[in-house]
């Protein structure tokens, strides 16, 4: 076979690689036991599949959806799909039946497969409006005994139809896959899409195979490498970052034995590969603290040995440069004593490559794991671009960035600030919808198509992307700039000294000031340790130092922004926000409009030049008596 | 009809001091169906559940199962004769993980002695390997992975309801008896354990008596249905027969009502 073109060309290069039983292909916890399968297995399991779905008369290019949680046979019948010249169409688990038939026919699926009796339900429910589709398929058997519907076919009855194709004529399966070219359509990926209709992304074979390609000349891939597949497949996540490498570099993909039991099995597999949510990172912190306050003394005695030894280490990494030969040696000891037992604990020992995706990490979390010897990388991209498109280096990690563009792809940043991206896994538009295709894509000067995200961001000197907000909750000032408030707040509350900040600009004022509160606990604490004396909150947060504290805060958000969009003034307030007093909702939000009428004459002092602002709060006494308290607020201007 | 029942209870009456707590009661329970037995608090519930796994010797009657007179059989060995129960109040070894309580469960079905079983060798070994089978069949039936090596004392209510279930079927009874198995649970886990009764009893086809609290459970998942009021059986039939009878909502709603 010439260069493989299509994820199933990779995938059979593979089986063709590793004809004994020695190399696992996929693995799966089943009553408690650690199930392989060989390349050899899965290869017959997925021709058996192939086959029988062609004998029930799947055509090549026919759509053929997939509901159900990853495991073994959501593995094997993707691939069998693909095999067959078929187009995948992926399916979250929770969706209702409304959602199902709406993407079932948009995409005219004429076969569905549907994990287990919930999903097989769904289907039941809406079989009147999905006329194309001739058979369900489901491999779990549990519940649906009871069940006596032609138009529901178990896993094992397409296969047994698939064997005696494949005894008729043994060299039909490779010949299926030996027709498959890079530029056929390998899955429409429905984005939910925050308004309208989902819409069905278009990706082909040689989109994966470049994103997948991309990622493994960044940190290699190796084909003795384990994944946990526990990121949806119907997400493009899932399929480029898990379904992908196994084809292109034959990595060993490892199912949970249950929806439950993932973290335990995440920690039983330990892979070398993962991918978590900024959220799941902060919990694994918490999580890690908490443990260790519990531990055994020695335990205990190790962390406060080697935890500073870890955060000096990560800070010459940070700053790109070697540590002294003193750290390197604790370093390592640290490694061996402390660093790796404690990732084992959460199955991350083996891990060379973790990302995080979603919210922005905080500096302190991604401190917290390059000490113990993790770098945590950021990801980032869409569907349209196959998954992702930026991410950090392994020796190139900056907090306020999320990364540069993975070999191949390029970003810049639209003049309305939104950042655009295009790369060679640049999808193929929207099925049925060439209107929302086009508005998806620019086209610049060279015929370059670049894909709109909607987001807004900001390339730094050093070309790493900085994400800001979505575009459409970018606020413009009245000198036509824009800025983010989520950025500015969410970068703020980074440092541990602010506990809340609301930042203020809008069409009628010209820049952009804030209001913070400061943390009393550890700004507190810092005082204390400083000798500087305090009474109550109002005073601390009008102490000089303090504002001095909170100013190099702002200084260093600032400097990730363009000039027009930085604080220009702050004010630190002599109160925290407070939910009883209706400035915060009970989730801690903000309540913006609130704030602006009540704080109206601090906003004031923030742009008429004032130093100084006087407020006054009444206070109940405990004796009954009411009375009044003054504070001087100071205008801090940078 | 006598002849294809699984287990027959005949005139049992149950007598503490001065309280009659059950008064000639006769049900009989078919292979496999599902019967429910309802009725308000001191009705006699529990106690004819109590009769029937042989906690309590009935006053008076007998209880056949299979053919075997229960009330002259010795309580260690009603497990041996297929008939499994769970407790209103949990009782399971709160010390130990899921995994052992259910394994403890087999013992009935073990046959290795001390000695072997101190060698772990040969036949203890392949007969652990046997049982440790059966048991992850019933783990994984009552989705109970994520909960294999925990502590059961460190279990939430729910989940300790649901081991209580998994010891029960790691009998593999032919006859499973529920006491209140739903109580104390939110509407969620009241519809998975309804969801795990059903697939026990569409799977396995055991025979199962069910005494529940939740009216709207009952009536779902039954199939047929006895009251029980002051110890005196009021009512039988399909739950449909059972929602309209006038004794039923007298006995349930006060009689100013009816």
């Amino acid at each position: 076979m010439t260069e493989p073109q299509t994820l199933a060309q990779h995938w059979l290069s593979n089986v063709r690689r590793w004809p004994g039983r020695d190399q696992v292909a996929a693995r799966q916890k089943d009553l408690g036991i650690w199930q392989s399968y060989s390349w050899t297995q899965e290869y017959e399991q997925v021709r058996d599949f192939s086959l029988g779905l062609v004998e029930l008369g799947l055509q090549r290019g026919d759509r053929v959806a997939i509901i159900g949680d990853n495991d073994l046979e959501y593995l094997w019948g993707i691939l069998a799909v693909l095999a067959a010249g078929g187009v995948v169409v992926g399916l979250f688990t929770d969706v209702t039946p409304k959602e199902v038939q709406y993407v079932v026919t948009h995409s005219d699926a004429v076969f569905v497969l549907a994990g287990d009796q919930e999903q097989c339900d769904k289907l039941l429910a809406i079989r009147q409006d999905t006329p194309l589709v001739r058979q369900v398929i489901y491999w779990d058997q549990r519940g649906l005994w009871g069940y006596d519907d032609p138009w529901l076919m178990s896993f094992q009855g397409v296969q047994t139809l698939g064997r005696a194709a494949q005894q008729a004529d043994p060299d039909r399966f490779e010949a299926l896959i030996g027709a498959g070219r890079a530029d056929e359509v390998a899955m429409f990926c429905y984005t939910s899409g925050t308004t309208g209709l989902p819409k069905g992304a278009m990706i082909s074979h040689g989109d994966f195979i470049y994103v997948a390609q991309a990622f493994d000349a960044i940190e290699k891939v190796r084909a003795s490498d384990n994944y946990m597949s526990f990121i949806p497949m119907a997400w493009i996540g899932g399929a480029a970052l898990d379904l992908a490498p196994h084809c292109t570099s034959g990595v060993t993909l490892n199912f949970a034995e249950g929806p439950d039991t993932v973290q335990q099995n995440i920690r039983e597999i330990a892979p070398d590969a993962l991918l978590y949510n900024s959220r799941l990172w902060e919990n694994l912190v918490a999580s890690i603290q908490v443990r260790m306050t519990d531990a055994s003394w020695l335990n205990r005695l190790l962390y406060r040995v080697f935890q500073p030894v870890g955060y000096r280490t990560a800070e010459y990494q940070l700053r790109k440069q070697r540590p002294p030969l003193p750290w390197r040696l604790l370093n390592s000891l640290g490694r061996v004593a402390f660093f790796q037992p404690t990732l084992s604990q959460y199955g991350l020992h083996r891990a060379r490559t973790a990302y995080t995706a979603g919210a922005a990490l905080s500096p302190d979390v991604v401190r917290f794991f390059l000490a113990l010897g993790l770098p945590l990388r950021q990801i980032y991209g869409s569907t349209e671009v196959t998954g992702g498109a930026i991410t950090h280096r392994p020796d190139d990690i900056k907090f306020e960035s999320i990364g540069v563009p993975l070999p191949g792809a390029r970003v810049k940043i639209s003049p309305e600030g939104e950042i655009l991206l295009t790369s060679p896994g640049l999808f193929a538009g929207y099925h049925k919808d060439p209107a929302a295709t086009e508005a998806a894509l620019i086209r610049d000067e060279e015929g370059v198509a670049w894909f709109r995200t909607g987001d807004a961001g900001l390339l730094d000197e050093d070309g790493h992307l900085i994400y800001l907000d979505r575009v459409k909750d970018m606020i413009e000032l009245g000198s036509g700039e824009r800025y983010s408030p989520q950025y500015i707040e969410g970068r703020l509350k980074f440092s541990p000294y602010v506990s809340h900040c609301m930042t203020v600009g809008d069409a009628t004022l010209g820049y952009v000031t804030a209001l913070i509160t400061i943390d009393y606990d550890s700004v507190g604490r810092w005082a204390e340790k400083r000798g500087l004396a305090y009474t109550t909150y109002a005073d601390l947060a009008q102490k000089p130092e303090v504002y001095a504290l909170v100013r190099a805060a702002v200084e260093r958000v600032n400097a990730t922004l363009p000039p027009a969009a930085r604080v220009r003034r702050f004010v630190l307030l002599h109160k925290e926000f407070d939910a009883d007093e209706g400035e915060m909702t009970r989730t801690r939000k903000l309540r913006r409009s609130f704030l602006t009428q009540r704080y109206a004459d601090i906003v004031q002092a923030l742009y008429d030049g004032r130093q100084t602002v006087q407020v006054t709060a009444a206070v109940q006494y405990q004796d009954g008596r009411v009375g009044k308290i003054d504070t001087l607020l100071r205008v801090e201007a940078l | 009809m006598a002849e294809s029942a699984l287990l027959s209870v005949e005139d049992v009456s149950l007598v503490f001091g001065r309280v009659q707590a059950l008064s000639a009661v006769s049900l009989q329970v078919r292979p496999g169906e599902i019967l429910a037995i309802i009725g308000p608090n001191g009705a006699g519930k529990t106690s004819l559940l109590n009769c029937i796994s042989n906690f309590y010797k009935p006053t008076a009657g007998r209880i056949l199962f299979d053919g075997n007179d229960l009330t002259r059989t010795a309580p260690h060995r009603i497990a041996g004769f297929g008939i499994a129960r769970t407790f209103q109040n949990i009782a399971l070894y709160t010390g130990l993980s899921t995994l052992d309580n259910l394994m403890a469960a087999r013992h009935i079905h073990m046959r290795a002695g001390l000695l072997q079983c101190l060698l772990y060798w040969g036949f203890s070994h392949r007969e652990d390997l046997r049982h440790r089978l059966v048991v992850e069949e019933i783990i994984k039936f009552l989705e109970m992975e994520a909960i294999r090596k925990t502590t059961v004392g460190a279990l939430p209510h729910g989940l300790r309801k649901r081991v209580e279930l998994g010891r029960a079927l790691a009998l593999e009874p032919r006859l499973l008896l529920l006491d209140e198995p739903m109580t104390g649970m939110n509407q969620e886990e009241k519809e998975d354990m309804a969801r795990f009764i059903l697939d026990i009893h569409e799977q396995r086809g055991l025979s199962i008596v069910l005494i529940e609290h939740d009216m709207g459970l009952v009536m779902d998942i039954a199939d047929r249905v006895v009251v029980l009021d002051f110890g005196v059986k009021i009512a039988e039939g399909a739950p449909d027969e059972i929602k309209r009878n006038p004794e039923v909502i007298r006995a349930y709603l006060g009689q100013a009502y009816t």
